[in-house]
């Protein structure tokens, strides 16, 4: 399977980071969005996306709106969505699960348990 | 008789008169003392007002310089991560030719066995051949030096990795922005309603509070995968309709 990655962080510097670290695990297909309405706009004009990797705090759109924007259109419902995020604490990780997130990265993160976490997501699918 | 009830009424009368006489010779000095209080608070009152005005203008100061530092810190990060991205091409280039020196050195082990064989009978011929394999081997060499260059790799990843640390003080000093931009507001609101003359009106509508959603105030650079664990249990052990029951 062809993977081809939504990489979503309002952080230059985080954006560089995950894509670095997709590079790093063999992963060169992947774009970039600095916030969900931008993700959201990729997401509808290329069906080729099959992984969203997103942060929670953003502005214009959080990561969870965008996680809940997914989830509610029949054509995205299905994509596997892995957050990244500085939030750590239980009543946010619970209520980015009740968005439906497939898995949950509290940064900062390492390498290998990204790669874990995609690999999980895949299985998953 | 009408007569002494109205000079009974009038004394009356002035009995109270001298009672409030009395009662104001009294309390006259606690009303001047009272003055004496207000003429010492108002000066008081107007420093307090000045300080605060101060204090408040001095904030949007504080503010530029948090997000200077931000700009600055995210400009330092992204130049580092370029030095980073060029080194990292470069020990890939070195670690590719290495790669090549030792598939050279593979093979020529092969050659030379080929050749030990070759030259069974001829001892002079075999004893040089061993000479010149030990004074031209270097595949050790070569293995220890693309670990090196390897390890040197992983590390500048490394180094890519713990860059991460830019994104969360990013969040503390937003947190910290929108504290003192709600200080602001607040001190700006104690003046306009000590003294609406005091402050600019124009500039309290310029305080943009920042939207806490763009930023975690709790974010913080913490090594402890403790709060990776309890995301990594929630996600395992918890099943829809225990975070259903959780969340509502």
């Amino acid at each position: 399977m062809d993977l081809k990655f939504l990489v979503v962080d309002d952080s230059v510097t985080m954006r560089r980071i995950v894509s670095n670290s997709l590079k790093n695990l063999g992963f060169e297909n992947f774009v970039e969005a600095g916030d969900g309405k931008e993700a959201l706009t990729i997401l509808t004009s290329d069906s080729s996306i099959n992984f969203v990797i997103t942060d929670w705090n953003m502005p214009v759109m959080t990561g969870l709106e965008l996680i809940k924007a997914i989830r509610s259109d029949a054509a995205l419902s299905k994509l596997p969505v892995l957050m990244v995020t500085t939030r750590g604490v239980k009543d946010d990780i619970i209520e980015a699960l009740n968005a439906k997130v497939n898995n949950y990265i509290v940064k900062p993160f390492t390498p290998q348990v990204l790669k874990e976490k995609i690999e999980q997501c895949l299985a998953s699918a | 008789m009408k007569h002494s009830e109205n000079l009974v009424q009038l004394f009356d009368r002035l009995n109270e008169l001298k009672y409030l006489f009395h009662y104001g010779q009294k309390i006259i000095p606690i009303i001047q003392s009272l003055i004496d209080f207000m003429k010492d608070t108002v000066p008081m009152l107007e420093n307090i007002n000045s300080s605060i005005s101060d204090s408040a203008s001095k904030i949007p100061k504080a503010q530029n310089q948090i997000h200077d530092v931000t700009s600055a810190t995210e400009m330092a990060t992204i130049e580092i991560m370029d030095i980073v991205d060029v080194i990292s091409n470069d020990i890939s280039k070195i670690e590719d030719e290495i790669s090549t020196l030792i598939a050279k050195e593979e093979r020529k082990k092969e050659i030379f066995t080929k050749l030990r064989i070759m030259f069974g009978g001829n001892a002079e011929a075999v004893a040089l051949l061993e000479e010149l394999d030990k004074e031209t081997a270097i595949f050790n060499q070569l293995s220890q030096i693309l670990a090196t260059v390897q390890k040197t790799k992983s590390d500048a990843y490394n180094i890519t990795i713990a860059l991460q640390v830019q994104d969360i003080t990013t969040q503390q000093l937003a947190a910290v922005n929108h504290l003192i931009t709600s200080v602001q507001q607040r001190l700006s609101n104690l003046v306009l309603e000590i003294d609406e003359t005091d402050i600019d009106v124009k500039d309290r509508k310029k305080i943009v509070i920042p939207d806490e959603e763009t930023f975690n105030a709790e974010a913080k650079y913490d090594k402890d995968d403790s709060r990776q664990k309890l995301a990594d249990q929630l996600l395992n052990k918890t099943s829809q309709d225990e975070i259903d029951k959780l969340f509502s």
